[in-house]
Formats: structure tokens, C-alpha cells, sequence
């Protein structure tokens, strides 16, 4: 048996809902590129019609081609409005997050966040301040000095910061935009076809 | 043809004995997708279908694309009803199709997917001509269609073209099957006929499973060649 048999037996499997998984998996795979097990798919399920209901539906139609290129446009199966509403939210949220770090005064004193247990190390954490933890994991704050070094050393932290936050922020739109694109041709469409899909009367099951 | 037929009545009193030898009266288990209608089994295929539909809502292409293969023949028929003008009623159906996957993730599999791709597009269907203003091109009620599975309404032939094209088919199948050696008419007959699972297939004859994989999948292959053929002579279909 060649693999073409292999395949064509899987289908005949399948239409019986008898294939296991990963070898429904393999199938799909050598479905996209094997036009003749489309072609037996679609036959067999025709003599499946006629010899259970000895007539056949509709055989001059053939959308199959039609809908996999405008599907594949945007293949990705859509997510609805909810899930871009939740990307665009964390987008967001990230944007504040960061900024908020970056708008810490020079010249303020800030809350420590909680220390890591490594005695006696200062550890920079969340790019605020730096703190020293102590052993019994009390948080302490450094005094900070006013002087001329620590506020450039601020400066230049507050640079890396923001270029961190900017990088960031340039990620997570990627990120959304990658999300939106299969769903909606042009980004930041989203919401506003939301209204549209709302008013498509979609079946209840 | 009256000796395929007759076949079938034999397979069915095969299949009733073997039950009884078996022991423990009738083995009730059907196949996936299964289902009683009348007096008549009928295999839907619907496990068939579940199994696509997860691989399609985790954005699966290929496995849509064997569903749109599948029913694009009976949704066009649908559409048809309503949309007299063949390259509309082709516009809609593939419309349907699409909103039905763009609709996959709010599909729970509490119904069969078909009835819920059936409802897509008859609403595509009306929606199309309300656009136009215009009016069902026949006379197709489908506000209540919880029972419509059942109707005849959705395996209709449609067109007189088509239900020739269906009566010459059958006959081709049908002397297809009465052309197979025993054991693949059995296996084939068993599963098509009688809805019966691989496993049940294999208690019947006494082989296994993979054994009656292969059968029907002979059986199947044998049919299709004299189908194909059938099918290129004919032009009303693609």
C-alpha cells in the first residue's frame, strides 16, 4: 500500500468517523496539497446520499475554492469583539504601567517593593528605586543621596526605562495587530465593526 | 438492481443472526453518527463532523474546507429555493459558508452542525432577498425548522436536472456494489446501510477491525471508480 492508499483509506475512515486524531491530523495535511482526495471526499459522500436516499442534492455548485480563498485572507477563525477588546486592554494597561514608573519624581522617596532574600545585596527591582534587603526580609530603603552623580545616574535610568517601556509597548502592538489583522482587514477596525457582526442574526444552536 | 436490493435484505438477516450468535441479543452499539429514521437507518456522519468542526475552531482550514465539500451540494440546494438566479444562489451559498466559520466559535455542538449551517444559510438566503426586495423564489418556510433534519426539504433534489443526475447515480452505485466480492459488499453494506460501527462490523464477520477498515475502504475505492467515471461523462457536474 502507498501512501496515496494509506490516505484514501484514512478518508474512507473518516467519513465513519473512525480515524484517530493524529491521523485525521496527518490527513488534513495531505488534503491541502492532493486535489484527488478532495475530489473523493466530495464523491463519496455523494454515493453516500444516493444510496441512502436515492436522490442527490445540488452537484453544480462548487464553492469550495471560493470560500478557502476568502478565508484564507484572514484564516484565522474569529475571535469576536471581546478578544480584541481584551488584547487592546492589556495593550493598555501596559502603556500605563510603564509610564507610571517613568513619571517617578528624581527627588522623591519611594516605597521599596518587597525584598529578595539575598542578604545585604542591593537588588534593583521593578526600576524604581534601588533597596537593600535585609536578612529578615524586612524591606529597607536606601537613603538617597541629592548629590549630582545620583541624580544623572536617575536621568540615565529614567532613559533606559523609557527605552524599555517603548520597546515594550512597540511589542505588545505588534502583538495586537497580529491578532486583529486575520480577523479585520485594517487594524483598529475592530470596534467599530462590532456593531455589524451584533446585527448578523446568527442561529441559536 | 432487484438483486442488490435483495443483498441488502440478506445483509440486514445476516446481520440480525450474527447478533444472536453473538449473545447478548443485539449489539445495539451504532456507529458515530447514527440515526434512526422511521424505520430506516440513515448514517449522518455527525462524529464525522464534530471531530472537523474542533479541528476548523482551532483554525483549521482544511478540516472547513472537508465540511464546505461535504454540504456545499445541500446548502446550494437550500439556497437555491430561495434564490431563483444560479450565479446569486452560488454568491450565497459561499456567503454562508463563510459566516459560518467566522461564527465557529460561538457554535457548542448542542446541535448538529449541519441543522446549525442550515439555519446560516437559509438566514443568508433572506437576508439576500430582502436586500433585493425581493421574495423567496419558492415556497419555503423554514421559521419552524427544529424538526428539519427529518425534512425533506433539506435532502431535496431541487431541480428535475438534479434528481435524473440522483436516479442515474443510484443505479451506477448499486450495480457497483452488486460488481464487489462478497466480504466488501458485506463490510460496506453493514457500515452504510445498518449504521454499524468498525467494531460491531468485525464481530458480524468475524475479522478485525482493521480488517473491515480495509474492506470498506476497497469497497468504497471499487464504487468510486465506476462513479468517477460516471461523473466525467456527465456535465452537470463540476
Amino acid at each position: 500500500m502507498n501512501t496515496n492508499d494509506k490516505d484514501l483509506e484514512a478518508l474512507s475512515a473518516l467519513m465513519d468517523g473512525e480515524v484517530q486524531d493524529l491521523e485525521l491530523r496527518r490527513l488534513l495535511v495531505s488534503v491541502g496539497s492532493d486535489t484527488e482526495l478532495r475530489a473523493r471526499w466530495r464523491r463519496q459522500h455523494m454515493v453516500r446520499e444516493v444510496l441512502q436516499e436515492r436522490r442527490l442534492a445540488n452537484t453544480g455548485i462548487d464553492v469550495s475554492a471560493g470560500v478557502a480563498e476568502a478565508l484564507s485572507d484572514g484564516s484565522s477563525v474569529g475571535r469576536g469583539p471581546i478578544w480584541s477588546v481584551a488584547v487592546a486592554a492589556s495593550v493598555t494597561l501596559a502603556v500605563v504601567m510603564g509610564g507610571q514608573q517613568l513619571l517617578v519624581p528624581e527627588d522623591s522617596v519611594v516605597t521599596p517593593f518587597a525584598v529578595s532574600e539575598l542578604g545585604g545585596v542591593v537588588v534593583p527591582v521593578g526600576g524604581a528605586q534601588p533597596i537593600q534587603a535585609s536578612l529578615d526580609t524586612q524591606s529597607v530603603p536606601l537613603q538617597v543621596q541629592q548629590s549630582d552623580l545620583n541624580n544623572r545616574r536617575s536621568v540615565e535610568t529614567a532613559a533606559l526605562y523609557e527605552r524599555l517601556a517603548s520597546d515594550r509597548y512597540r511589542k505588545l502592538s505588534e502583538r495586537h495587530s497580529a491578532a486583529s489583522a486575520p480577523i479585520h482587514p485594517a487594524p483598529y477596525i475592530t470596534h467599530a465593526r462590532a456593531a455589524e457582526l451584533a446585527d448578523e442574526s446568527l442561529p441559536d444552536e | 438492481m432487484r438483486y442488490s436490493e435483495d443483498r441488502i435484505v440478506i445483509y440486514r438477516e445476516l446481520f440480525a443472526f450474527a447478533a444472536i450468535i453473538i449473545g447478548d441479543g443485539c449489539p445495539t452499539k451504532r456507529a458515530p453518527g447514527y440515526a434512526e429514521q422511521g424505520k430506516d437507518a440513515v448514517v449522518t456522519g455527525s462524529d464525522t463532523d464534530q471531530q472537523l468542526v474542533q479541528r476548523a475552531q482551532r483554525g483549521e482550514l482544511r478540516a472547513f474546507d472537508l465540511l464546505v465539500l461535504k454540504y456545499q451540494g445541500r446548502i446550494g440546494t437550500l439556497v437555491s429555493r430561495y434564490v431563483a438566479d444560479p450565479g446569486e444562489a452560488e454568491d450565497v451559498t459561499q456567503e454562508a459558508f463563510i459566516k459560518a466559520y467566522r461564527a465557529l466559535p460561538k457554535f457548542r455542538g448542542d446541535s448538529a452542525f449541519y441543522t446549525w449551517l442550515y439555519r446560516i444559510a437559509a438566514n443568508a438566503a433572506k437576508n439576500h432577498l430582502a436586500a433585493k426586495g425581493r421574495r423567496p423564489s419558492a415556497d419555503v418556510v423554514i421559521e419552524d425548522v427544529e424538526s428539519f433534519e427529518q425534512s425533506d426539504l433539506i435532502a431535496d433534489a431541487g431541480t428535475p436536472e438534479a434528481l435524473a443526475m440522483g436516479e442515474e447515480l443510484y443505479k451506477v452505485v448499486e450495480s457497483a456494489l452488486a460488481a464487489l466480492p462478497e466480504e466488501l459488499r458485506a463490510a460496506l453494506t453493514l457500515r452504510e446501510f445498518e449504521g454499524l460501527s468498525y467494531d460491531d462490523i468485525a464481530s458480524v464477520l468475524g475479522c478485525p477491525v482493521g480488517t473491515v477498515r480495509s474492506r470498506i475502504f476497497r469497497a468504497r475505492d471499487a464504487v468510486d471508480e465506476r462513479v468517477r467515471e460516471q461523473l466525467e461523462g456527465s456535465s452537470g457536474i463540476r
